[in-house]
């Protein structure tokens, strides 16, 4: 028997800690796919078409071919022999997709050709070197136009250019038919309603924009049919899954790596062309091949986000009661579908129902392609779309019922005893108490005098509005029922000799620190201190299962996980410490861990240390009855339903009267995701989630010319906020937590995303609703304002 | 892109009409040509060097010359590419007179294509004032040779 | 391609010697040639900054200079910042405050920020953000960056 002497250890679970990731990347340590380099590696470039749309009718690689260090260059045709169509992660039907194009071409930057060559300048020379000649066909730019008779169309079996179409509406789908019960209810509820609001709204093209592009390395070793492919991907054990089947491999037979990754907000979650050619290629040539994305490249074919087109209609009675949303959405998305193209517009509608109850909707979606990058998820991936819809459309009814747009979100709420709330669309919201979180929201803000300011700086003559917005979102992603590559996630929790513990997550970060916070929720759960914990991750070869990152789902599904293996492990703990106190009667269910020790509830002097009983466990002498040595335990987590974290952000913006520059003066965040394991943590993704989101409302547009030729392929054209643009912001939180995992956590990647964008738009439209408008198109150009101020484009945006 | 302008000269309208479309001229005149040849009536091909910043390269084109009417109009179409990318473009010649001698009015509908459009397009119009400057520099000394 | 030319370069003072081909970008100089991959490439217009590293002093876009023309500079990269085993201020400040996230940016934010710490010691908020204005940060939204340079300046200023 040993006395506790040992200091009390603090709890972390809702501490500031601080990151234990940061030490590498602040001294330039850190290992990004780019800083990876293997004896004998080969680079790839690819030859990239520069047309939106046309038939390949000749590709001269002889001249790229002949240059000194290059190894091997090759075409879509030629490649077609190594790899098969590329795979989806949705149910819908896609045309055939392959890596490098084999007859046509449909967007610009879709690769037509690769060269493998000694280093990265040779292989983009040669690449730069292969003549292609194609017999141009129209480009379909125009999502609307490209569903007329006339379009030129992109696939053979899609008529019109169209990918995905549904319909649902009325009071309701029954779940047993899954058809609307009826749909005349919506044409009764807009027929009887006192004011109807109908508005065209685009919610346009993005490009992500992880700060580090894309890149992969891949080394087939021949000899033992083993491939390795390091990728800067938000999912390795996807990418395994994938890779394994393009080459025709068993997953045994594939380790996917993601090291650092430098940010993915939804463009990393895709696997890509360039990554089974990788991996191909690397077979071929039998040496290790690395390709690097350029900034270029990436606008280009690095998945872009959002860009749904919103016919919008909400019906409301006088006194402000919603009574019927009608919503018609054309989703813009590009020429091919790729991981989960086709279903990212189908949360939008999902969502559409926010935080209010909505007697009726009817909701419609065509998916179209054009000759556009295809899309993919995009930090928010569908809900910031049908949240900015919604929430526009209800200030739109405040604004013409002359009511505050904070009354008329708290009018129609659902109401806190009513969780969980099914939804029209059929979810199931976890938990949900939306009026404190406005209330506090209200006052952090100082509302009324917010409207004041405004009032005054008006009176001075000054160009000045505030906005609102109330979102609700849905995270932790899962179930398997709803995520075609599986809604679980899995962990795995080692005691490693001499008490220190080492944890697996499937969760695959890149940049969200779930390193630190995992680290803390383990430390409190052994009661350990949190240098004796390390986190791995990333790589298939250490973590043996797994999902990834995406749909904030790291600390809802993930973070069950663990703490699931932790239970798990812990109770061997136990077990092995009541074999060691055997002779004081101490029974396994009698044990708690307290500062460093297992010891009897509230007998501190009944205890053996965390160290001790791991030693004990790796030679247990004598090994419990019914026991095996060690305690190395793992969990898989299935979550019942996901979670649906909601938030009021509130914001002034200031137009300049000659510039037409919008000027972000205020914002303020008020976010609900449960309980929170890092405070730190979390003000920083929501930091960055609101960055993004004014991005779009201010700044960020993709743009093609009507050729199909992008016009945005640079941070010199594309514009992304920097520090100067944005105000400080002011955050604060109510916690609602879910009963749907046990740590009660919610998510928080993508609230600021969601909240904001409505929000800043919101506040320009009422600082220029003197000038006659009710809505003005993202971003916020200053041509498009100075328009509106001094040539009276009211409502024509 | 639009690009267009008006540029007067000395000589008379005849002279120019003339000038503007004659292989030789327009060889001597073209800033960076290598090649141009007629390939069919009233269609040339040309080899030309450009070395401006991310436009930078050797460019092969195609021009036809389309609805002449001598001594006052003709439209050409143009059809070039390079490693940077492509240009194409639609343009119209006018020329009046305007006492001492002609004004020439042009206006062009340019599309580019590859790195040309997505990096060069901030540099292309800078790009075809400096060429068009060129040009109508040298097409300016010959109508004074010829004139004299 | 034009035949390599000597080069040598003081980098985190040590000299480096080497022969490159004159359209090699000190960025991949940095990084391919001496294996110090802290300094990142993030865009190739100088738009981002992530390249950031200090030439002579200053701070400078490394995806946009060729070794060539660094040759007979000094040149500190993120590598060179702590003195020893002690984070410099700013690397301190940002661990602090979270000034970081995916961490792919930092390198040439730090370096940025160094720089201007070095013009203004004292920075007001607005100032550090124009500061900053030439790197993008994708995961942060800035605000966190903005407190940790704020932190740098007071522990540089107290000490």
């Amino acid at each position: 028997m040993t006395i506790a002497d040992g200091p009390a250890l603090p709890k972390l679970i809702g501490e500031r800690v601080k990151r234990r990731e940061d030490p590498r990347l602040i001294q330039g340590q850190a290992t990004y796919v780019d800083d990876i380099k293997l004896p004998g590696m080969l680079h790839l470039a690819f030859k990239r078409s520069d047309i939106a749309h046309g038939v390949i009718t000749r590709i001269d690689t002889s001249a790229a071919a002949a240059m000194d260090g290059v190894e091997l260059v090759i075409t879509g045709t030629e490649l077609a022999d190594h790899l098969g169509p590329m795979p989806i992660g949705t149910p819908f039907p896609a045309p055939d997709h392959f890596s490098v194009a084999t007859d046509k071409v449909r967007y610009v930057g879709e690769p037509v050709a690769v060269v493998v060559a000694e280093d990265r300048y040779i292989a983009r020379d040669a690449a730069d070197a292969i003549e292609v000649e194609y017999d141009e066909l129209p480009a379909v730019v125009d999502p609307e136009a490209a569903m007329e008779a006339d379009s030129a169309t992109l696939h053979e079996g899609f008529e019109r250019n169209i990918a995905v179409e549904s319909y649902w509406g009325g009071t309701g789908v029954n779940p047993e038919t899954a058809q609307p019960e009826d749909d005349s209810a919506v044409d009764a509820a807009f027929a009887e309603a006192d004011v109807v609001v109908s508005q065209r709204m685009l919610n346009q093209r993005l490009a992500p924009n992880a700060m580090e592009p894309r890149g992969v390395v891949a080394q087939y070793e021949p000899g033992r049919e083993y491939l390795t492919v390091w990728s800067a991907t938000q999912n390795p054990h996807i990418l395994r899954t994938l890779v394994a089947a393009m080459m025709g491999l068993g997953e045994h037979q594939v380790r996917a790596v993601a090291p650092e990754v430098g940010g993915g907000f939804g463009c990393k979650i895709n696997i890509y062309g360039e990554e089974y050619v990788a991996a191909a290629l690397s077979r071929l040539v039998k040496a290790p091949v690395k390709w690097i994305e350029d900034r270029t490249e990436a606008f280009l074919t690095t998945t872009h986000g959002r860009d749904l087109l919103g016919y919008i209609d909400l019906a409301a009675k006088s006194d402000g009661t919603i009574t019927g949303l009608k919503a018609r959405i054309i989703a813009d998305i590009g020429a091919y579908e790729v991981l989960l193209t086709a279903m990212i517009p189908t949360l939008t509608g999902l969502m559409m129902n926010g935080v209010y109850r909505l007697p009726v909707v009817r909701h419609e979606l065509t998916e179209v392609f054009t000759n556009k990058t295809p899309t993919d998820a995009y930090r928010g991936a569908g809900r910031p779309e049908g949240l900015y819809f919604l929430e526009r459309a209800v200030d739109m009814v405040a604004r013409e019922l002359d009511m505050d747009p904070a009354e008329i979100r708290r009018k129609n709420f659902v109401p806190a005893d009513e969780f969980p709330f099914a939804t029209q669309s059929g979810l199931v919201y976890d938990s949900g108490n939306y009026e404190p979180c406005l209330d506090k929201a209200l006052e952090v803000a100082d509302w009324q005098g917010l409207l004041a300011e405004r009032d005054a700086a008006r009176a001075e003559g000054r160009i000045v509005g505030v906005g609102l917005s109330f979102y609700v979102e849905v995270c932790g992603l899962g179930p398997s029922a709803v995520v075609p590559t599986g809604g679980w996630e899995h962990s795995g929790v080692t005691v490693e000799r001499g008490g220190k513990v080492t944890a697996t997550t499937g969760a695959s970060p890149h940049g969200q620190g779930n390193e630190t916070t995992f680290a803390q929720m383990l430390a409190d759960h052994f009661s350990i201190p949190l240098e004796d914990i390390t986190i791995l991750h990333g790589d298939t070869g250490v973590v043996k299962q797994g999902i990834g990152t995406f749909g904030s789902r790291s600390q809802a599904v993930g973070g069950a996980a663990l703490i699931s293996a932790a239970g798990k492990a812990g109770d061997k703990m136990k077990q092995f410490a009541a074999a060691m106190m055997t002779d004081q009667e101490v029974s396994p269910e009698d044990l708690v861990f307290e500062d460093g020790r297992i010891q009897v509830e509230g007998a501190p002097e009944v205890s053996k240390t965390f160290a001790e009983v791991a030693d004990y466990a790796y030679v247990p002498v004598p090994l419990p009855p019914g026991m095996e040595p060690g305690v190395s335990e793992e969990a898989f987590f299935e979550p019942e339903n996901n979670t649906y974290p909601f938030g009021c952000h509130i914001s002034m913006v200031e137009v300049d009267r000659d510039t037409g520059e919008t000027k972000l003066l205020k914002l303020i965040a008020v976010d609900d995701c449960g309980n929170v394991i890092n405070p730190l943590i979390v003000d920083g993704q929501v930091h960055g989630g609101l960055a993004q989101g004014i991005g779009q409302a201010m700044f960020e547009e993709v743009v093609y010319d009507e050729d199909g030729q992008p016009v945005t392929a640079s941070f010199m054209d594309y514009v992304m906020p920097r520090a100067a643009d944005l105000p400080v912001f002011e955050l604060d939180r109510t916690v609602t937590p879910t009963p749907i995992n046990p740590l009660g956590a919610k998510g928080v990647g993508e609230a600021g995303t969601i909240g904001s964008t409505p929000c800043v738009v919101n506040a320009a439209v009422d600082a220029l609703a003197p000038f006659g408008v009710t809505h003005i198109e993202m971003p916020l150009r200053p041509e498009r304002m100075w328009r509106i101020i001094n040539e009276g484009e009211g409502g024509q945006s | 892109m639009e690009i267009k302008g008006e540029q007067d000269f000395n000589g008379p309208r005849e002279l120019l009409y003339e000038l503007l479309l004659d292989p030789d001229v327009l060889s001597a005149a073209l800033p960076g040509v290598e090649r141009f040849e007629e390939v069919a009536p009233e269609t040339y091909e040309s080899t030309m060097r450009v070395g401006i910043a991310s436009v930078r390269g050797t460019y092969t084109g195609r021009v036809e010359v389309l609805e002449q009417s001598p001594p006052e109009s003709y439209r050409l179409r143009i059809d070039g590419s390079g490693k940077p990318g492509g240009v194409r473009a639609d343009a119209t010649v006018e020329l009046s007179e305007n006492g001492s001698g002609t004004t020439m009015h042009y206006r062009a509908d340019v599309k580019a294509r590859g790195t040309i459009a997505r990096l060069g397009g901030r540099l292309l119009g800078g790009v075809a004032r400096l060429l068009i400057g060129q040009f109508f520099k040298s097409i300016e000394q010959q109508v004074d040779d010829r004139a004299a | 391609m034009s035949e390599p030319v000597p080069i040598t370069i003081n980098v985190n003072g040590r000299k480096r010697s080497a022969m490159v081909e004159p359209r090699l970008l000190l960025v991949h100089f940095l990084r391919e040639s001496l294996n110090l991959t802290g300094t990142h490439v993030g865009c190739d217009t100088s738009q981002c900054g992530a390249c950031t590293v200090l030439l002579d002093g200053s701070s400078a876009k490394s995806c946009t200079v060729f070794a060539v023309q660094a040759d007979g500079s000094e040149v500190q990269t993120i590598e060179g910042l702590a003195d020893g085993d002690e984070l410099h201020p700013l690397q301190d400040g940002f661990w602090e405050e979270h000034g970081l996230q995916c961490g792919y940016c930092t390198p040439g934010m730090i370096m940025s920020a160094v720089n201007l710490l070095e013009e203004n010691p004292a920075p007001s908020e607005a100032e550090i953000r124009e500061g900053i204005s030439g790197n993008l940060c994708r995961c942060t939204g800035y605000q966190h960056i903005v407190n940790a340079i704020q932190h740098a300046a007071e522990r540089m200023a107290q000490s």
